[in-house]
């Protein structure tokens, strides 16, 4: 105590402070730094390169050593040495400098593949981590969950066939439903199509979409399509794109023939003394959530009007089968209505 | 032969989920709703239509609207609350008087006559009797008064109403809106605030509100801040000012509880809490005139004496403690005396002192027994006069005789800051954690919740005390 | 307090007045069981109340009671033990209530299930009472808040819902006593198999899902042929439920 001083004392507690921070801050910290080290093991890397592999492959793009090293985040020679030992174990081989997967190969990427897509389906639907953060998460988890578990997680799951961006998730047995549709800025000006597909890498372009609020499932219709943008009317709102931006949402057709619901637009663009009915839920809204609003009869043909407005902006409160039930404006705005 | 027809069978069903897609669920819910309205448009005929019902329309346009919905909520919350702190303070001295002043000194003279030796007296007595009748006397005139209030607008309907007007301001935390509603309830009791957390039917934000709940001043705090506040704050300013500078500061306690609970809130929503599921929905059920008397009688048996029995539960044993602690010697000094030497440089650096670390850690079970058990620690460890004995809690009518015993045991200004910034800030008493422990089912939650505060406590006030000592 | 009106039914021939007893939390030796579900906000612990002559207290709240209490009553010397549900809007989600409003109804095997809705909003208040009545077939609704419903001009046609929903209807008000004494005629009726109850199934299912939940259906009755609620098992299969799956493979269906 005797040579006790505030100050002393005050700088001993920030010195402390800062080297929590140093160490344990959110993923640069570096704990985490050291646990990720450890865990990039050679493992790591073969199942990285086979991915990698059948992502190029099924994109019909062909891939050497040089691509490879550039694309993947580890040290070359590791990957180099990777590469030797999975052509020695007849997961790979190359055909003039050309890396091609083996029938076994391909299937222990699809089985990586199924399991990323399993974890980001459980993440959407069965926690509460946020989109942002599906993809790396995923990402860590393919290459720790064993065959059996990735089965028993489809089965808790309900075998699903997509993932949340829309990616088909292959079965124990490799099959997969496939995804139509083709990239928005091929699509002529005044077609009209449905989101079937969203990418999610890059990272920097995946979040531009996600700011947009622009949502898996919404039909669109092309206003505008050059090479500087591309403009597109969906649920009542405009939507501006860059081409390179755009090209990261996969658009199923729509044939004529389809009856087109006109004006669609999201419930929370209602106004008060309007009144609408549902058309349905937007597949953004998932899991728990969504059978919530299900169960309060947020249901197709339901109608809807708005009950009271909140004197801060938000919740509003929706009268719905004779109930008034409050929703956050995120929510009402993956209600989609036809305005009465 | 039959556990395979059942494989078989759930074999199928994965098939044929396969086939039909992911849509089940909403086509399930969208046949069954379809069926409903078939159903009703047979044997239902109403003349307003789907329009809600006018005069809880009426009400709701009011209770919402953007000029009157602020101040009617504060107006409702504030007399609730107002009425409540006031309210009690005459029933409780009469039951102090009751409890403390007349059966105490009858139980001891009787046992005195019955020649009970003084050691068992002394823990029977003083130990477990006195922290007893001090939980009761200090707890349950305030919660008689706040439970049957707080439920009657419960029945009535409005609180829902609450929670949608501070909806977005609790959004903005990662929180829901109804958790204005169990911060409330926690000013009355946090165990019932605890509790009251079942209206949040999203899991991310209950465990908000069960872990923040604590941040809400219970009333077995509110006596503490109003004492040291009118002992101390008040004393720094002139006379004419001192009762409206302590209802200040003590105001400031609360807000400042409020503040640590969004930012908490926020906090947790934002880590350890980010994978918890998040949903939102609020009904706004019709109003329904309460039922007044049938209402009282309820809210009485279910919450109040509920949670009275619960706190009486744990403040017998916590009786024992304090009085065995200040009676068993280990070598030539008590345990207490021990434990406080040991604390006090720890004290120290907190601004406070070894005393008050060590009401706290003995007073677990209840804040309501803080003040006594440091009003008798200081009495013991100083050797000043006064005071009933070794063990023996107690309260001064006094304001002045109390202040007077506080600052010679070295209490400064800082030390009751300090002590007001504690009290606010540090573990949820054991009744609140173990209703954690029931409400969540868990032992990382429940450790969280206790453990969480009092390192923030420790914080706060070791800050405050460093620059307080560069400042002044 | 409010004046006790007198029911219809408190004089006439069918109901025995004297024949009840309320047991409040007394529910040993019971010869039936009763469930008593419903949405949130109903009036549901009201008639709980009314029923067993507790005086259990829930706020105006949805979701408020959440532990499952239990009363009893006497009537004409059988005696009912009284389970309080949670208060749901569905059993097809998976938050705790459902789970153990649905489980009850399906594995406690209840002698008649109660279903409490409020008359002013039946729409919505059908869409849990029409999945109850997929798992049994025991089931009475009670028609609760009907004083309010007059009030505001909502008017039901008690006899053909009855015809639609297959089950007996019993129009009350809880708050004030009015309609408990048929209540629990019908309760007994129904526990005694006076009343046999030929519930509505759902119908407007599309197509393909139709198509699917017949053919699993034809599967789970040639495996369990004396099952009330091969459909409804034949909904959770394909929702892929977990714990239905169990129950079946652990035969708890028998």
């Amino acid at each position: 105590m005797e040579n006790y001083s505030p100050l002393l004392a005050l700088s001993i507690f920030f010195i402390v402070v800062a080297l929590l921070y140093v160490l344990f801050r959110p993923t640069k910290g570096w704990f985490w730094i050291i646990r990720k080290a450890f865990e990039s093991s050679e493992k790591v890397i073969i199942e990285d390169v086979l991915k990698q592999l059948y992502h190029f492959e099924t994109s019909n793009n062909r891939v050497d050593m040089k691509t490879l090293v550039q694309i993947l985040d580890f040290k070359n020679t590791d990957i180099v040495e990777a590469v030797k030992k999975m052509t020695i174990n007849d997961l790979i081989y190359s055909e003039s400098d050309v890396l091609k997967l083996t029938e076994e190969g391909r299937d222990y990427a699809l089985r990586i593949v199924r399991v990323h897509r399993l974890w980001e389906r459980y993440l959407a639907d069965k926690t509460g981590i946020h989109k942002k953060e599906w993809h790396d998460r995923a990402e860590s988890m393919e290459h720790r969950l064993s065959h059996d578990e990735a089965d028993e997680l489809a089965a808790h799951l309900g075998h699903p066939k997509f993932d949340p961006h829309g990616d088909p998730i292959p079965t124990k047995t490799g099959k997969m439903a496939s995804v139509h549709g083709v990239e928005l800025p091929l699509l002529p000006v005044g077609s009209v199509g449905k989101i079937t597909h969203i990418e999610d890498e890059p990272e920097v372009i995946y979040k531009q979409i996600l700011a947009e609020h622009i949502y898996m499932g919404s039909l669109l219709k092309v206003i505008e399509n050059n090479s500087t943008r591309i403009v597109f009317e969906s649920e009542g709102e405009e939507f501006k794109l860059a081409p390179i931006v755009a090209a990261n949402l996969t658009v199923a057709l729509i044939e004529k023939e389809v009856v087109i619901e006109d004006n669609i637009a999201r419930l929370s663009s209602l106004k008060e003394d309007e009144t609408a009915k549902i058309i349905g839920i937007s597949k953004e809204n998932r899991g728990e959530s969504r059978r919530r609003l299900l169960d309060l009869g947020f249901v197709k043909g339901s109608n809807v009007s708005i009950d009271l407005l909140n004197p801060l902006g938000d919740p509003n409160a929706y009268l719905i089968k004779g109930t008034s039930i409050a929703l956050r404006k995120d929510q009402a705005s993956k209600i989609l209505i036809k305005k009465d | 032969m039959k556990d395979n027809n059942i494989d078989n069978i759930i074999e199928l069903s994965n098939e044929l989920r396969w086939q039909i897609g992911d849509e089940f669920h909403d086509n399930l819910t969208e046949s069954i709703y379809a069926d409903a309205a078939d159903i009703v448009k047979d044997s239902v005929t109403t003349q307003d239509g789907e329009k809600r019902f006018r005069l809880d329309s009426k009400i709701d346009k009011i209770v919402t609207s953007k000029i009157w919905g602020f101040p009617i909520m504060f107006l409702i919350l504030g007399t609730v609350l107002w009425l409540t702190i006031v309210g009690a303070n005459y029933p409780s001295s009469l039951l102090a008087s009751l409890l403390l002043d007349t059966v105490h000194p009858l139980l001891q003279s009787g046992a005195n006559s019955v020649n009970m030796p003084w050691w068992l007296a002394g823990f029977l007595i003083d130990g477990v009797y006195l922290a007893v009748a001090w939980v009761i006397a200090v707890m349950l005139p305030p919660m008689a008064i706040f439970f049957p209030m707080f439920t009657l607008l419960e029945d009535f309907g409005y609180l829902p109403r609450v929670a949608f007007n501070l909806d977005s301001l609790f959004n903005k935390s990662g929180a829901h809106g109804k958790q204005a509603l169990t911060m409330s309830m926690g000013f009355g009791c946090n165990a019932a605030g605890v509790v009251a957390t079942r209206i949040i039917d999203s899991p991310r934000e209950r465990l908000i509100a069960i872990i923040t709940n604590n941040f809400s001043l219970c009333n077995g705090r509110w006596p503490t801040q109003i004492l040291i506040a009118t002992i101390f704050i008040g004393a720094v300013v002139p006379e004419s000012l001192s009762s409206l500078a302590s209802l200040l500061a003590v105001i400031s306690v609360a807000v400042l509880g409020m503040a640590f609970m969004f930012g908490v809130s926020w906090a947790l929503s934002k880590t350890v809490l980010k994978g918890e599921v998040s949903t939102f929905n609020l009904e706004l059920p019709p109003y329904r005139p309460p039922r007044f008397w049938k209402t009282i009688y309820t809210s009485l048996i279910d919450r109040t004496l509920i949670v009275l029995w619960r706190a009486i539960v744990f403040a017998a044993p916590a009786g024992a403690v304090i009085w065995l602690i200040s009676n068993v010697h280990v070598g030539d000094e008590t345990i207490a005396a021990f434990l406080i030497n040991g604390m006090d440089g720890f004290g120290f650096l907190l601004g406070l002192n070894g005393v008050i670390l060590l009401a706290y850690i003995v007073a677990i079970p209840a804040n309501e027994i803080v003040i006594p058990t440091i009003l008798m620690l200081t009495v013991m460890v100083t050797g000043i006069g006064g005071g009933a004995g070794a063990g023996v809690m107690f309260e001064l009518d006094s304001i002045n005789a109390t202040g007077d015993i506080l600052r010679a045991g070295g209490w400064t200004l800082l030390t009751a800051v300090n002590l007001m910034l504690f009290s606010l800030l540090h573990n949820p008493c054991s009744t609140t954690i173990y209703t954690i422990y029931k409400e969540t089912n868990s032992v990382k939650w429940t450790v969280v919740a206790s453990i969480m505060p009092v390192i923030l406590g420790f914080v706060v006030t070791f800050l405050v005390a460093q620059v307080w000592r560069l400042l002044f | 307090m409010e004046t006790k009106v007198k029911s219809a039914c408190d004089t006439c021939a069918l109901y025995n007045k004297d024949g009840l007893k309320r047991l409040g939390i007394h529910t040993d030796n019971f010869d039936f069981i009763v469930a008593l579900a419903g949405n949130p906000n109903t009036g549901k612990s009201t008639v709980f109340n009314a029923l067993t002559g507790l005086k259990q207290h829930t706020g105006n709240w949805p979701g408020k009671t959440v532990t499952r209490a239990e009363g009893g009553f006497e009537y004409n010397t059988e005696k009912y033990k009284l389970v309080d549900l949670p208060g749901t809007y569905s059993l097809l989600s998976t938050s705790e209530d459902e789970e153990a409003a649905r489980d009850f109804i399906l594995f406690g095997k209840p002698d008649v299930t109660v279903i409490v809705a409020d008359a002013n909003r039946l729409e919505r208040n059908l869409n849990l009472v029409l999945q109850i009545l997929e798992i049994t077939d025991k089931a009475v609704l009670c028609l609760n808040l009907m004083d309010e419903a007059k009030r505001n001009k909502v008017d039901i046609d008690v006899r053909t819902l009855s015809r639609d929903l297959g089950i007996p209807v019993v129009p009350t008000s809880a708050r004030f006593n009015r309609g408990i004494p048929e209540l629990i005629q019908t309760i007994s009726e129904i526990a005694s198999g006076k009343i046999v109850c030929k519930p509505h199934r759902i119908k407007n299912v599309p197509k393909n899902i139709e198509h699917a939940v017949k053919t699993l259906t034809v599967q789970i009755e040639k495996e369990f042929p004396n099952i009330p609620n091969s459909r409804w098992i034949a909904f959770r299969l394909l929702e892929g439920d977990k714990q239905i799956i169990n129950a079946l493979k652990t035969g708890e269906f028998l």
